[in-house]
């Protein structure tokens, strides 16, 4: 099965999304910052970047950038708490930086699997 | 005194070589960091809790789905979880609206005390906190008060002890939260800008985790700055409570060291 990466800061959240994606049969690795993200990105294994944005240490947008030199064709989506007036700004300038799409929490994991398996075909 | 050791020096003063790493914030515009007025703007704490309460929607969300799976959609259980995720679209329509507003609610000042708050936060604290950590309370003027809306005051006390447990869960250690006053006479470098008072309330969080660099310490009231095991889930926790603190005429003081633990003070014009 596809690889998925997930990058959030939130350990819970991060915890949901893996358990709901490896229900789904993903391999699954996580991250909890940018940092990580690099560090532990295996290109022969990930397909699919879920990235939050807001982030300790390197951001959502560093990861965004790191993954389009490292592996072009990998997916990125980006996810986001904010809106408009806030951070949410931060969706749009991943998605001008590359992210195939932006996703604002809250949301349903089942909504986000359903995205990661279109964006795979 | 801690208190004087802080205002000793300040995050202005960048290449002063200091025994431990002293920041005060004052809503003043300091090198490097945003202009008081964009770091406390209502619009940047609405942002903030907006945003933090769309991650635990999402949680909220994501755990009522998976447990529903495998369950009879005509059953009670069913309908009940359905309920929940009602509830949170409720929510989720609420954040919706403060994120696109870009308001910040009214909130209501009253006379509080702050000992009441400040056990109430170590009540909903103590079960989280694991056994290696131990908090400590000093209450020295238990009849201090304050005007605040006592639901940010708790949010503030709550953002800034979750931290000092966070950076001390690996090795463990103590968190003492302290509640004193202080004269004007003896607070030195008093809150530009603010109604001064004759008297401030001094509410203390010292931790015994491992501290921060100047250079990290210089950054923590950055929004979405987060320190490593000093967070806030989002970075902004300690923006938004410089904002709440700020609006109330008070101040956050910090004092830290690598190695050493870090001090954060909070001083509040009191009441009386």
């Amino acid at each position: 099965m596809p690889g998925v990466m997930i990058v959030e800061d939130d350990l819970s959240l991060r915890e949901l999304l893996r358990e709901a994606l490896e229900k789904r049969k993903y391999t699954v690795i996580t991250a909890s910052d940018g940092r990580e993200a690099i560090l532990k990105f295996r290109p022969s294994v990930i397909d699919i970047v879920i990235t939050d944005l807001l982030m300790p240490e390197e951001d959502g947008l560093s990861v965004i950038m790191n993954i389009r030199k490292i592996k072009p064709e990998t997916k990125i989506i980006a996810i986001s708490g904010g809106g408009k007036a806030g951070p949410g700004s931060y969706l749009n300038i991943a998605k001008t930086l590359g992210a195939d799409l932006i996703f604002s929490k809250p949301f349903l994991p089942s909504e986000l699997v359903q995205k990661v398996r279109e964006i795979l075909g | 005194m801690i208190l004087n050791d802080i205002n000793n020096s300040s995050v202005k003063t960048p290449k002063k070589r200091l025994s431990d790493t002293q920041h005060r914030h004052s809503g003043e515009p300091e090198k490097n960091l945003p202009k008081a007025q964009e770091r406390d703007s209502p619009g940047l704490i609405t942002a903030g809790i907006a945003h933090d309460l769309n991650t635990i929607l999402t949680l909220i969300y994501g755990y009522s789905e998976l447990a529903m799976e495998g369950l009879d959609p005509s059953g009670e259980n069913y309908r009940n979880i359905n309920k929940i995720i009602q509830s949170a679209d409720r929510a989720k329509t609420i954040t919706g609206q403060l994120l696109a507003r870009g308001i910040e609610a009214d909130h209501d000042r009253i006379t509080v005390t702050v000992k009441d708050v400040l056990r109430e936060t170590l009540e909903f604290l103590r079960p989280v906190a694991t056994d290696k950590i131990i908090l400590r309370e000093e209450i020295l003027t238990p009849g201090v008060t304050v005007s605040a809306d006592p639901t940010q005051l708790f949010r503030v006390f709550i953002n800034l002890a979750r931290n000092a447990i966070q950076a001390m869960e690996e090795k463990g250690g103590t968190l003492t939260v302290t509640l004193d006053t202080r004269k004007s006479a003896e607070v030195r470098n008093l809150p530009a800008g603010k109604r001064m008072a004759d008297e401030y309330a001094l509410i203390r969080f010292a931790d015994t985790g491992p501290g921060m660099d100047e250079a990290t310490a210089a950054r923590m009231f950055e929004p979405f700055f987060t320190a490593g095991k000093q967070r806030m889930g989002t970075g902004l926790g300690l923006t938004v409570a410089s904002g709440i603190i700020s609006a109330i005429d008070g101040e956050i003081r910090v004092t830290t060291k690598k190695g050493r633990g870090t001090v954060i003070e909070i001083l509040i014009p009191s009441l009386f």
